[in-house]
């Protein structure tokens, strides 16, 4: 075990899907050759495909203790990196519209929107995804070659590249399919936390750039830290598939009250728009105590009382939605 | 129907391990059919390795079986003995040991991958992108001891162990020839060395010649090779049982 664990909690309710996380990561990250098809941080349409395409329904994590490898998904799953021809037409001066290539046919984040219905009422939310810096990582269980580690210091899952020989199977092992497999060099990747920020007392790029101010990040032990008080304290954040079995240490605030029409006001749980079934199905059977807890809060609000939970989840400014503490988790010499 | 499978599965493992483990830790008294004889070749090493079939008609070959590693988790995908056999040929040359390997495989897994070039990536237009992310290569290593000791004990076959460490000579369809140095099972490490080796596939049969250090009789050596269409990787794999130089 860590001896402490860095957290994040996304609120679902605030996020508008403009992918400036997804961007954020992927100038810092993932602007290398290889790394074109990868986004660390992606955030996907729900329901829908996902991305990989249906990386929710193929497999991994842990059953009875034991592994549960899915098969890789395929770059048709994931979506292939397209370029655009700017060198033709920006400095060779050939007459041509600027056009991507290959011919773009799938995507992370493809099936934008789409969502689904419930009678005659469409209903889709947004979901960013990063790696869940799992406290029982199946990638860590799944390598041969002990290239995964999760720092003893801070929780946070990395992968050694001089470790790492590219046989996959912590892809086939992570039931999120937040590892990546770089096939020009020959190794896979993963977000790393931003944790050479964090060292330096700066937030995760993603949760920097995000303009809704969804993103709360601290550890987990701290009783200070926002992510700690939404997690442990308030209990009104939920990690994805919880029967993964892999214990996530990025959480979710469930959306729990879109209106619906000519019935605005009533709870989720009386007359919901959105499914219960499926925020079950992402967030396990607590998302109804979750979503009770918040409606709660909401009305409470509403009446004109005040609610430190809605105070939190605002989060006005980002000593409120971050508490990066590098002193706290050095190692001690 | 799992139940007996898994019986199965379990007994041959079973006899794996005991098969490794006399193997891998006992001072084994090479069987006769396990030597292998080595011919001072009169052509040259580029000769030898660019692998003219002239240039090895007057050495004669061994025919080596293979053995399936198992399989790691129960969901992994069946590995069928598609690769029983590996011919091995050897010839000293010019102070070199060179080991020419073939073996039959329906399918040529191997690609040429898109060149890196030098310049740093963020002063180009364009990144070299990933082309595939599920596919393996085709290859083959040859193992051998460390220290010599010949006649002795030979390492286990689990890439050696801390007492007796192994060079491992590396050929990847795809990414060429590497040398590895390992002591036991996950312990193998790529040394940042190559070697000369090359590699071709005709008829549905690969033929790689690797030049390797000259070896002094007596040295255990053994074979592995990877077939990527069985998604082969790491201990997924074939192998041979150790064989000893004449």
């Amino acid at each position: 075990m860590s001896k402490h664990q860095y957290a994040m909690v996304m609120d679902l309710n605030k996020c508008l899907g403009c992918q400036t996380c997804t961007i954020a990561c992927k100038k810092l990250w993932t602007d290398r050759d290889g790394t074109g098809y990868m986004y660390w941080n992606n955030v996907e349409t729900r329901p829908g495909l996902g991305y990989p395409r249906q990386w929710d329904r193929i497999g991994g994590g842990w059953k009875d203790g034991m592994l549960q490898p899915s098969p890789l998904p395929t770059m048709e799953d994931y979506g292939y990196a397209w370029e655009y021809d700017y060198e033709q037409r920006l400095f060779e001066g050939k007459r041509k519209p600027v056009m991507p290539s290959p011919e773009p046919k799938s995507g992370a984040n493809w099936d934008e929107d789409v969502g689904s219905m419930n009678g005659d009422e469409n209903y889709f939310f947004y979901v960013p995804r990063i790696c869940n810096h799992c406290t029982y990582p199946a990638c860590l269980e799944a390598c041969p070659r002990q290239a995964i580690y999760k720092r003893e210091e801070d929780g946070i899952v990395v992968l050694d590249q001089d470790r790492c020989q590219g046989y996959r199977y912590c892809i086939k092992a992570c039931p999120y399919k937040k590892i990546y497999f770089n096939e020009v060099k020959g190794k896979s990747e993963k977000c790393i936390f931003c944790y050479p920020r964090l060292e330096r007392g700066e937030v995760n790029a993603c949760a920097k750039q995000c303009p809704g101010r969804l993103r709360f990040v601290g550890i987990l032990d701290d009783p200070e830290s926002p992510v700690h008080k939404l997690v442990l304290v308030h209990k009104i954040a939920l990690p994805l598939f919880p029967e993964k079995g892999t214990q996530p240490n990025v959480y979710y605030v469930p959306p729990f009250n879109p209106p619906k029409r000519d019935n605005y006001g009533k709870s989720i749980l009386e007359d919901s728009r959105l499914p219960l079934d499926y925020l079950v199905y992402l967030f396990g059977p607590d998302v109804k105590n979750v979503i009770t807890r918040l409606e709660a809060e909401l009305k409470r609000a509403q009446a004109g009382g005040r609610s430190e939970v809605l105070q939190l989840l605002i989060g006005r400014d980002a000593e409120t939605r971050y508490r990066i503490r590098p002193q706290l988790v050095q190692i001690q010499a | 129907m799992r139940t007996r499978q898994l019986v199965i599965l379990s007994v041959a493992f079973l006899l794996l391990c005991v098969a490794l483990w006399a193997q891998g830790t006992d001072a084994v008294k090479p069987a006769p059919g396990q030597s292998l004889s080595v011919i001072a070749s009169t052509s040259t090493v580029d000769s030898l390795l660019t692998g003219g079939s002239a240039a090895w008609n007057q050495v004669a070959v061994k025919h080596i079986g293979l053995n399936r590693t198992p399989p790691l988790y129960d969901t992994d995908e069946p590995a069928a003995l598609e690769i029983p056999v590996v011919d091995v040929r050897l010839a000293r040359a010019g102070g070199k040991l060179l080991v020419q390997l073939s073996w039959r495989d329906a399918t040529h897994d191997a690609v040429t991958l898109p060149e890196v070039p030098n310049t740093p990536p963020e002063t180009r237009f364009r990144k070299v992108q990933t082309e595939a992310n599920d596919r393996f290569f085709d290859a083959a290593a040859v193992m051998f001891p460390v220290k010599g000791e010949a006649g002795a004990i030979t390492p286990s076959l689990q890439m050696g162990d801390a007492e007796h460490p192994v060079d491992i000579y590396y050929w990847n369809a795809t990414r060429g020839a590497m040398l590895m140095e390992a002591q036991g099972r996950g312990t193998t490490r790529r040394t940042g060395q190559n070697f000369p080796a090359t590699g071709t596939y005709q008829n549905g049969q690969w033929s790689v010649t690797l030049e390797l250090p000259d070896l002094p009789p007596g040295t255990p050596v053994a074979f592995a090779v990877w077939n990527g269409s069985q998604k082969d990787r790491d201990g997924r794999k074939y192998f041979s049982v150790w064989q000893v130089l004449e």
